[in-house]
């Protein structure tokens, strides 16, 4: 093969596809350490295994998320707006996050209708849901709450937790176009919320726009992360 | 649904050794105890070919050779899975063919990395839940029984679907083979009345194309790309519509756009290929031929049209002994393929002709002549068309216009074909005279039917009969004549009574009618005629 046969774009595409192997592989091994840990009651080591396997799920966040907004960039992400199960959609999820957050102690709350349907990219919701549940496993005392109802034509999602909540300075800018540069002690780059937030936006229905916002309150009085689409 | 999923015989089909022991790993925890793995494609097809599996899980990027979405292509055209077998794809991310291109074969569901056990348990048994909601409607579809399939669908939808939107997509695919453009429009319609969906816009588009109105259905499929352009199937259906259209020029921007977005489906490259090539763009033809012999070599997809076509862009490059070299890959490619040695031959013919090299065309072509006999039914228009055009370039005018002319008559209704036998002879230089010849070999036919008719409305149906079966020995793959032909059967065994000599006749005619179009619109009544007259005693 000749090196123009290799668009850049492949090679993205390539490296994380290895890249998630590699993590799968790493997660399933790191769990199945776990089990065994349990298996022997061995508590101490079992406590500190959950942090690492959450530092595996954010990588796997970050890769899904930068692969996504490099194809959005140059328009050829395969955008599918279809018919959803938003109640599945949230449980698969949750499949995907739930060792780590009974490591944690983490109380899960759903509050969807089983008849709860949307139109909207599966995969990308997915990467928002996912992005916001990383999140709220940080900043959480011990519960997470996602809730999922169609209002005034949107779907509004709701991921919700009970700590401090949003600093103020987030909140008024709207935290979005805030979070720029690094930020080491919380690990954040901003690039979740620019993904949520540009993946929202992608969301339409006639005149009508998605939407990212953050806000402080709902149903546990801490942080809450609001997607609306049309 | 027969089997539950611990009972399941399970395949894993994936190149890397860590990923096929934790994908087995996880299914053994589902309780599945037969599993069998794979790391490649070859491996794949082998395993498939000799045992039956209820669900295989496969990566898509399985290293060199086959792609996941070819081994799966590949096994559905064999028959290796039939449609209870659940096929998910495991994949990286989701790539546009796989959800929205010109793929036929489409996997049950895709599973973007990176999975746990409980994820694809979770999504394994939904899809069994789906496959036994769908079953009675893929069984119907399977037996060709459309309008059974229509009426599975409407009682699932009556009776409130967990899956509405797929359901009525399933039905509107199915409307369209039916050729109910009525209902179809009233479907798509009431679909994109709730919500600007693509493939309900998309639908519509196709609707307008069946009713000619191209002009609208541009206008749709465009309006579709403005809102998202990597929804490829509206891309191709305007391309397909613009070439309708005779605007191959604008056609041929529209694919070039399309492959560049989603280079890797065989079926647009090829159709690429024979725009640019009619539009006389040689490069670009050559370029996407090339494309898709590359692209198809693992695939089912893998066509020796492609390599006569190339072999004669190269021809019409001046490029002779490019051309010979391209048609000596596609004999070895292709050894056992009586159709590709014919379009190999037909394509050697011109190559050797505009070679000077006169002894060798004719060679060739008699080979092809030869190869066209023994094939008989099995020759298809596109490769009619092929030879008909080599003997145009030996000098051969008489036989050309004979093997047209034949074509025409046997399919005298289809216009998109009319409009490709046109082209033909425009490429002679014969363009009058291929618009004389079509419009008189399909008058002919319809003289014939029409006095069919005539003579059976006078009660006449022995005169009839007679008519009508010389025409159908004549043009034996000419489903009008032959489906009339059953009709006036019928009338005459009604009037007269019945012999067994005419029931045999019917009903093997009726089983040539539904061989070539099993949608055909008088089938199913004449079929029902055919067997009260059978049972009448």
């Amino acid at each position: 093969m000749t090196t123009e046969d290799i668009s850049f774009t492949d090679f993205i595409a390539s490296s994380i596809h290895d890249m998630k192997n590699s993590l799968n592989i790493q997660v399933h091994g790191l769990e199945t350490i776990a089990d065994a840990c349990r298996a022997r009651a061995d508590t101490e080591t079992l406590a500190g295994l959950g942090p690492i396997i959450h530092q595996a799920h954010r990588m796997n966040a970050n890769l899904i998320q930068l692969l996504s907004l490099y194809k959005l960039g140059k328009s050829i992400y395969p955008m599918d707006i279809a018919e959803q199960s938003v109640a599945d959609v949230i449980a698969e999820t949750l499949l995907h996050n739930r060792s780590v957050m009974e490591f944690k102690g983490i109380t899960m709350e759903v509050d969807c209708d089983e008849g709860c349907y949307w139109y909207f990219d599966r995969d990308l919701v997915t990467g928002i849901l996912l992005n916001a549940l990383n999140n709220a496993y940080n900043y959480t005392t011990d519960k997470i709450r996602i809730a999922a109802h169609i209002e005034g034509g949107f779907l509004q999602l709701r991921v919700e937790d009970n700590g401090r909540g949003y600093p103020d300075a987030m909140l008024q800018s709207d935290g979005v176009t805030a979070n720029k540069g690094v930020n080491f002690s919380s690990g954040s780059t901003g690039l979740g919320f620019y993904f949520s937030s540009r993946v929202a936006q992608m969301h339409k229905n006639g005149a009508r726009q998605g939407s990212l916002t953050i806000e402080n309150g709902g149903a546990y009085g801490g942080g809450c992360f609001v997607v609306r689409l049309p | 649904m027969t089997f539950s999923l611990p009972q399941a015989n399970t395949l894993i089909i994936d190149d890397f050794q860590g990923m096929r022991t934790m994908l087995r790993d996880f299914v053994r925890l589902m309780g599945v105890t037969r599993i069998d793995t794979a790391s490649n494609g070859r491996e794949a097809i082998s395993q498939l070919s000799a045992n039956k599996y209820d669900i295989v899980i496969c990566d898509y990027n399985l290293g060199p050779g086959a792609n996941g979405q070819q081994v799966l292509e590949e096994a559905k055209l064999r028959n290796f899975v039939g449609v209870s077998t659940i096929w998910v794809m495991v994949t990286a991310e989701k790539t546009t063919d796989m959800v929205m291109g010109a793929a036929e074969v489409k996997p049950d569901d895709y599973l973007l990395k990176p999975i746990n056990q409980v994820l694809l348990q979770s999504r394994l048994e939904k899809l069994l839940a789906r496959k036994q909601s769908l079953g009675a409607i893929e069984a119907a579809i399977r037996a060709q029984d459309y309008s059974a399939a229509i009426a599975q669908c409407d009682q699932q939808l009556s009776a409130r679907a967990v899956n509405p939107q797929e359901i009525l997509r399933i039905k509107s695919d199915l409307l369209l083979t039916l050729e109910d453009y009525a209902a179809a429009r009233a479907l798509f319609e009431s679909v994109l009345a709730l919500r600007n969906v693509a493939w309900a816009k998309t639908g519509l588009g196709k609707v307008l194309f069946y009713s000619q109105d191209y002009a609208g259905a541009v206008q749709l499929f465009q309006q579709v790309l403005e809102e998202n352009r990597m929804y490829m199937e509206a891309s191709d259906w305007l391309a397909k519509t613009l070439d309708a259209m005779g605007n191959s020029a604008q056609a041929q921007q529209v694919l070039q756009d399309a492959v560049q977005l989603s280079p890797n489906s065989p079926i647009r490259q090829k159709a690429l290929g024979d725009t640019a090539y009619r539009n006389g763009a040689l490069d670009v033809a050559q370029a996407a031929f090339e494309k898709t012999i590359k692209i198809s070599e693992f695939s089912p997809h893998k066509n020796p049209a492609v390599y006569a076509r190339l072999a004669r862009v190269f021809s019409d490059k001046d490029s002779p002994e490019e051309a010979l070299n391209i048609l000596k890959r596609s004999k070895a490619d292709f050894r056992y393929d009586s159709a590709a040695a014919l379009q190999t031959a037909a394509a050697e013919s011109l190559v050797y002709q505009k070679m000077g090299q006169v002894k060798k065309a004719e060679a060739a072509m008699m080979d092809a002549e030869r190869l066209m006999e023994q094939l008989a039914d099995k020759v298809s228009p596109e490769m009619t068309m092929e030879v008909a055009k080599s003997l145009f370039k030996l000098g051969k005018k008489d036989k050309a216009c004979g093997l047209l002319r034949d074509l025409v008559k046997n399919n005298h209704e289809d216009a998109e074909l009319s409009r490709q036998i046109g082209a033909v002879f425009e490429g002679e230089n014969l363009a009058e005279e291929g618009q004389t010849l079509i419009k008189a070999s399909r008058n002919e036919v319809i003289d014939i039917n029409n006095q069919g008719v005539m003579l059976a409305k006078q009660g006449d149906f022995q005169q009839a009969v007679k008519l009508l079966r010389t025409a159908a020995q004549q043009l034996p793959h000419s489903e009008v004549i032959s489906v009339n032909l059953c009709g006036l059967l019928i009338g005459l065994m009604q009037q007269k009574g019945k012999t067994e000599d005419l029931v045999l006749e019917t009903r093997e005619l009726l089983g040539r009618v539904r061989e070539m179009n099993p949608v055909n619109k008088k089938y199913h009544a004449y079929a029902l005629a055919l067997a009260r007259l059978a049972n009448d005693h």
